[in-house]
């Protein structure tokens, strides 16, 4: 394997992971999916701080 | 989770969030300028708290004469407090100096005497006095024996288009209510996975916040009660926060509330979900 080829694949694998990474740390997947639902089958968004 | 309330302001305001916690006059407010939104039940009773540095020179209220006090937010039943105990000690607003900071930061603003003192809702009164850098001056209750402060506000589009939804979300909130208000063991229990799962702080914090003593912060009746607001609309109106003297049921949709009345507490006692 030439070392341009080396290096387009370690790039491609290190791009695969950190975006495998973000999806899996950053998104709220949950939140996301429930956008996406109709209107009235939306669970609610509840904004609080962390008062009693 | 939000750190302030300005930012919970903004995100039900645009859409991001359907319900919010908020503090009573920040809502009432919000609805006197035209924004869609109704408080249809209350979070908590009680527990605010005016909290001055231990071992400081302030031993009463009239010390604060010349000090400054942090307030979470100029619409906050936490500055109303400071006014009404102001009066009843002959002081004026210009005799102690008012700063809002979000909440989380009262504490370490106490301990480093960038503030003389603080009125903020629990836990952060507990934080300081676990911290041993502050002492409760006095509970809100002290001067104000109905005191409230967070209320449950939803989108007026959302109670029109989903009132069910809304009576589902009320009727469990007054379900957690009567659970926690039932004894020691469900408080503690609620410390533990409130703080891990949803406020991320330390459990002792809560379980302080909660039990010590357990009546410093309340959670029936929930129900809002006109007599509550229109105090609350007329100290607004004293301390010039508010413009016009907005009725009570322009801006509260008590049905929820009526609905939820008969709500007994939840049938769960603390271990069940680990014995099933």
């Amino acid at each position: 394997m030439s070392n341009t080829k080396l290096i387009l694949s370690g790039l491609l694998l290190w791009t695969g992971i950190i975006t495998a990474l973000h999806l899996y740390l950053n998104i709220d997947w949950s939140a996301a999916l429930n956008d996406r639902l109709p209107e009235d089958k939306r669970k609610f968004n509840v904004a609080y701080i962390p008062v009693t | 989770m939000f750190q302030g309330f300005p930012e919970i302001k903004e995100a039900l305001i645009s859409n991001k969030m359907q319900v919010a916690f908020m503090v009573a006059p920040m809502a009432i407010a919000l609805r006197s300028q035209g924004v869609p939104i109704r408080i249809v039940y209350l979070g908590h009773r009680y527990g605010s708290a005016v909290v001055v540095r231990k071992d400081g020179p302030v031993k009463t209220f009239a010390d604060m004469k010349g000090r400054t006090i942090a307030i979470p937010s100029r619409f906050s039943d936490e500055r109303l407090i400071v006014f009404r105990v102001m009066k009843r000690f002959g002081l004026t607003r210009n005799d102690i100096k008012m700063i809002e900071m979000p909440p989380a930061d009262v504490a370490g603003a106490l301990a480093a005497k960038a503030i003389d003192a603080f009125s903020m809702g629990e836990p952060y009164p507990s934080q300081a006095e676990m911290m041993g850098i502050g002492r409760i001056l006095f509970q809100a209750r002290d001067y104000w024996p109905d005191y409230m402060s967070c209320v449950l506000v939803v989108r007026q589009d959302v109670i029109d288009k989903r009132p069910e939804a809304v009576q589902v979300l009320v009727d469990g909130i007054a379900r957690s209510g009567a659970w926690l208000d039932q004894g020691r063991p469900h408080r503690e229990h609620a410390a533990d996975f409130v703080a891990r799962l949803y406020f991320h702080q330390n459990p002792r914090l809560l379980l302080w916040a909660l039990t010590n003593p357990p009546d410093r912060v309340m959670y029936t009746p929930l129900t809002p009660f006109q007599r509550d607001f229109d105090l609350v609309r007329d100290l607004m109106r004293e301390t010039g926060v508010l413009d016009r003297n907005i009725e009570f049921n322009e801006y509260v949709d008590s049905r929820f509330a009526e609905g939820a009345r008969f709500q007994t507490a939840w049938k769960y006692e603390p271990g069940d979900a680990l014995s099933q």
